[in-house]
């Protein structure tokens, strides 16, 4: 299993993977969005230009089906962002991986700091008595295969919703934790966090689980010519469903965000 | 499954800041276009609309046009035959009034030359009675008694006129 490249600076924690591929993923999607909105025309759009629209398109036209688009208008950004960053991010895993392998405690730091998963586990390889201890660290991966990305990510659309749902539509709001009786009060609560946790979860559990099975495709690969030759296939057949899962991640997790928000912004007029 | 709490941080920090990027410069521009180029659509949309209305309304007043026109020469043409028919009859009405008018004349001048011709006829009567009465008288009396019956004859008429 890979490890994370986690250092500690001044007694805190950062890893560093995690914080190289967001910023990655956010130069390519801005870089992407720039690119895009570099020529603006309103009579002949170029290509990109074209391209950014319909992703604009697409996600007003999902906001159409999730609430009133007069309401739904401040969040087409929001949405663009959402589908765009996490669209890219479940993508950059895929292409290649860059691992670092190390097998003594003295090797494993970066810029003079130790990486302490990759200490642990050394420091338990040599108390169990191996004799090669041995550990990988993944550089680059996608950052929506971390849990702490999916689960912020998830709780931001949280917090959003729930002062949305309080500032807008206070009465509703409240009145929704005690319907259809006072007495599901706690099941209302329980609903929400479980639309919290399995908002990130869904997300990081898809895409962690594809990184997951490439690394074992590159494990079978690098364990003889039968199973490099058997990988290839594997590997092909995994890399799309990969785009395709990635695909359908980003997009659920934008129209779970947009059917949150609709759900605490409903005014429940009709009733 | 590590959870690193300063991977939430950097995550909550990357994903605000690519949100206030993208909102200020590649999707608000974008989407101020769109509604740029929805709004050009509207208009042209309006325009067409209009432009058809108009052509459609063009199209109405050349066919009154042409109909007036048509009426019109219709009663030009009604107009001249009613005239046309008017100067014949009037035409006809001179020539009758002009061939009564010549006969009137005509018989004006007959009944003059009659009238002409009476007295002329009733002088050579008064002539050639006297003639014949004279002739008559010849043989009966000579001259000198008939000088005689002239002279008295003279003076009857000199003293009853």
């Amino acid at each position: 299993m890979h490890e994370a490249p986690i250092i500690h600076l001044g007694g805190i924690p950062f890893d560093l993977s995690i914080i190289t591929m967001l910023i990655v993923s956010c130069l390519v999607v801005f870089l992407i969005a720039k690119l895009a909105t570099r020529n603006l025309s309103v009579e002949n759009p170029g290509k990109l230009q074209n391209f950014m629209e319909w992703v604009i398109e697409f996600v007003q036209n999902q906001i159409a089906g999730t609430m009133d688009l007069k309401k739904g208008r401040p969040f087409i950004t929001l949405g663009v962002t959402l589908i765009m960053f996490i669209f890219v991010s479940n993508m950059l895993g895929l292409p290649f991986g860059i691992v670092f392998e190390y097998d003594s405690v003295e090797k494993a730091t970066i810029f003079g700091h130790q990486i302490v998963p990759v200490v642990d586990t050394l420091n338990s390889a040599i108390a169990a008595g191996e004799a090669h201890p041995h550990a990988e660290v993944a550089f680059w991966k996608s950052p929506t295969a971390d849990v702490s990305v999916t689960m912020t990510l998830a709780a931001i659309i949280f917090v959003m919703v729930h002062y949305l749902g309080m500032a807008k539509n206070t009465k509703s709001y409240f009145k929704h934790y005690l319907e259809p009786y006072p007495v599901f009060l706690p099941i209302n609560l329980i609903e929400q966090f479980a639309s919290l946790l399995t908002h990130g979860m869904r997300l990081y559990g898809n895409i962690f689980a594809g990184e997951v099975l490439i690394s074992v495709i590159l494990k079978l690969a690098a364990a003889g010519a039968v199973g490099w030759i058997a990988s290839i296939p594997l590997m092909m057949v995994w890399q799309g469903f990969s785009i395709f899962v990635g695909a359908i991640q980003a997009f659920v997790f934008m129209i779970l965000a947009m059917v949150y928000i609709s759900q605490k912004i409903d005014t429940h007029e009709e009733h | 499954m590590h959870f690193v709490w300063t991977s939430t941080v950097v995550t909550l920090l990357a994903f605000v800041i690519l949100y206030w990027l993208l909102s200020r410069y590649a999707i608000g521009p974008l989407m101020s276009v769109m509604e740029k180029r929805r709004e050009l659509v509207l208009s042209q949309l309006n325009e067409a609309s209009t432009t058809r209305e108009e052509a459609a309304a063009y199209v109405e007043q050349q066919k009154e046009a042409l109909q007036q026109a048509r009426k019109e020469a219709y009663d030009i043409i009604e107009q001249s035959r009613q005239t046309s028919g008017k100067q014949a009859d009037q035409l006809i009405a001179q020539a009758k009034e002009e061939s009564v008018r010549l006969k009137d004349e005509a018989l004006r001048d007959i009944e003059s030359e009659k009238n002409k011709a009476m007295a002329a006829l009733r002088g050579e009567v008064g002539r050639v009675s006297v003639q014949i009465a004279s002739k008559l008288i010849e043989k009966e009396i000579d001259e000198k008694s008939n000088e005689g019956l002239v002279d008295q004859y003279l003076k009857d008429v000199g003293t009853k006129s």
